[in-house]
């Protein structure tokens, strides 16, 4: 049942540039750091910086900022899709449970963000390979630092997917998302227990493990909250 | 009889509002059944219930037997619907906006252009709903409505905003869908003259309660007109007429007679006069579906 609502949600944004956006996000990543290297090579190089371990921290900078703009986009995306003409009255009087529709739109999110994921790992690599960064290409460190920001971030899409749904106008979910957005990017001097910290990978111990673990911990504990409320909820 | 749709004192309160009071409805299987009321009477909220969109605030809601609650998604399964305004994915073709609603049911692709077929949609499947009329839409909705092949299909004012070449053509499609497919269809408007056209049973509904529940040809029962005769001695008349045998009922200071041809009213005037009872008045008083329609909802109001 689960497959064939995921199937039908990637149906649905279709022709919408959700893809393009899922491009978008990570090259625009890596594009600053073209940004960044281009004009400030000879410095690396004179700072003795110009290696893959600081390159991947420098790349990583940007993520967070990036990951929850597209977390904040697409869970009110998805939710503007089945506002429009209040879709929500088809679907859930189909023989569906109302908590796999819940979990498919969460899912969808989370594979487009997978994907996005991807492609940050694989844009990071290549301009950093056509830099010419010394030694030898630390595969692991580049896959992690891309792919833990996004597990850090899950709080924020339970938290962003509930209330782009419960509320029908957007313009709270995308306020407190572009708060949220706005939080990421002074990450450094929030405290530890702020989920907008967690996807900086930041924390007084300095073990950005710890931020995965909060993050999948915490993330469940807000899925579940936001998916049984969807439950109790009238459909309009 | 079956009731395909059985539901005992089911209510839904908003607020301190009441929207729908101890509503007993009763659907018998293979019928259509008329869910008439004035704008804000509770149709919606009633309809939204029975597919498990609401949960209603007291009572129990049984279809095909089953217990709604608790067997919500096997109901589902055999059943159809719209409700209000159609729901679509604009930027989806018709066909695409099918294709998400069959994934889920499981069923084969065929039954796509069938239904675009049974609502004249099959030369636009490929179109964008976006640039649809709203009758187009309107089709589109009543399309998906029946693509599983329903066993109970419930339209929720099907013809509102169409025009009435459209409204035609969707009264016909649902006579037929009755009779060819042995459907039980429940469909809901505030228009009398619609309900009157195609449903066999109706249950009116007025400000959340229902006032009235039986087959239509009750309702035109009750809508014959009737004449009346104001006489000195009401019961005295009226068990003289019914000794005579001829039907006849009294209220205060009226006999009163569903409508007679005029040789009969002769035959009852002359026997009134005959035997001695004087006759003040004799009335007709002309009473149409609608003005019973009308008075049925009028006198709740009142309250
Ligand atoms: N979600 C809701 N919240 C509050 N009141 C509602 C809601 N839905 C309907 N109502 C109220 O319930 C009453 C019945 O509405 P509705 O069922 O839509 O009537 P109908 O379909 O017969 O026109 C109206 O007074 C309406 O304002
Ligand atoms: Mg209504």
């Amino acid at each position: 049942m689960i497959g064939k609502l995921i199937r039908t949600d990637f149906m649905k944004i279709r022709r919408k540039g959700i893809w393009f956006l899922a491009i978008l996000g990570p090259f625009g990543v890596v594009a600053l750091q073209m940004v960044n290297y281009g004009l400030r090579k000879d410095w690396f190089i004179q700072q003795d910086t110009f290696s893959w371990f600081y390159y991947v921290r420098n790349v990583s900078a940007f993520t967070p900022f990036a990951l929850i703009l597209g977390i904040v986009i697409l869970a009110s995306f998805m939710a503007s899709i089945e506002n429009e003409t209040n879709a929500w009255k088809q679907l859930i009087a189909l023989p569906v449970s109302k908590w796999s529709v819940y979990l498919s739109k969460y899912t969808t999110i989370g594979l487009l963000l997978v994907f996005a994921t991807c492609l940050l790992t694989v844009f990071s690599l290549g301009f950093g390979v056509l830099l010419g960064l010394g030694g030898e290409i630390p595969y692991l460190d580049l896959i992690r630092y891309c792919f833990y920001p996004l597990f850090a971030a899950l709080p924020i899409l339970g938290l962003q997917l509930w209330i782009a749904l419960v509320f029908q106008n957007q313009g709270f979910p995308i306020t407190i998302g572009v708060f949220g957005v706005i939080m990421s990017y002074m990450a450094y001097f929030l405290p530890d227990w702020l989920i907008w910290k967690w996807p900086s990978l930041d924390n007084q111990w300095d073990e950005p493990l710890l931020n995965v673990c909060m993050g999948l911990v915490v993330g469940l504990g807000i899925y579940l909250f936001g998916m049984l409320d969807f439950i109790r909820r009238d459909v309009k | 009889m079956e009731y395909i749709v059985e539901t005992k004192k089911i209510t839904k309160r908003f607020g301190k509002e009441y929207a729908v009071e101890a509503l007993d409805l009763k659907i018998p299987k293979g019928e259509i059944y008329g869910f008439l009321g004035p704008n804000g009477a509770g149709k919606t909220t009633t309809i939204r219930m029975l597919l498990g969109l609401m949960r209603p605030t007291l009572g129990t809601i049984q279809i095909f037997g089953k217990d709604l609650k608790r067997e919500r998604i096997e109901v589902l399964k055999k059943v159809g619907s719209l409700v209000e305004n159609p729901s679509y994915y604009p930027h989806l073709t018709a066909y695409e906006n099918l294709e998400a609603l069959r994934k889920i049911y499981g069923i084969s692709k065929k039954r796509i252009d069938e239904v675009l077929e049974i609502v004249s949609l099959l030369d636009v499947a490929n179109k964008k709903v976006k640039g649809f009329s709203l009758g187009m839409k309107q089709r589109l909705g009543i399309a998906a409505s029946l693509l599983n092949s329903p066993e109970l299909l419930i339209l929720d004012e099907p013809t509102n905003g169409l025009d009435p070449s459209g409204i035609i053509e969707i009264r016909n499609l649902i006579k037929s869908l009755s009779v060819e497919e042995g459907m039980t269809i429940l469909i809901s408007s505030h228009l009398l003259s619609e309900i009157d056209q195609i449903a066999n049973n109706v249950g009116i509904i007025s400000k959340g309660k229902l006032i009235f529940q039986d087959s239509i040809d009750v309702m035109r029962k009750q809508s014959q007109n009737k004449i009346s005769f104001k006489v000195d001695d009401c019961e005295k008349v009226w068990r003289f007429l019914i000794s005579s045998g001829i039907k006849a009922d009294f209220s205060e200071d009226t006999i009163s007679m569903l409508e007679q041809n005029d040789e009969n009213v002769a035959t009852v005037v002359r026997l009134l006069v005959e035997n001695g009872f004087s006759i003040y008045r004799v009335e007709e008083e002309k009473r149409s579906l609608e003005d019973t329609f009308l008075q049925m909802t009028a006198e709740e109001r009142v309250i």
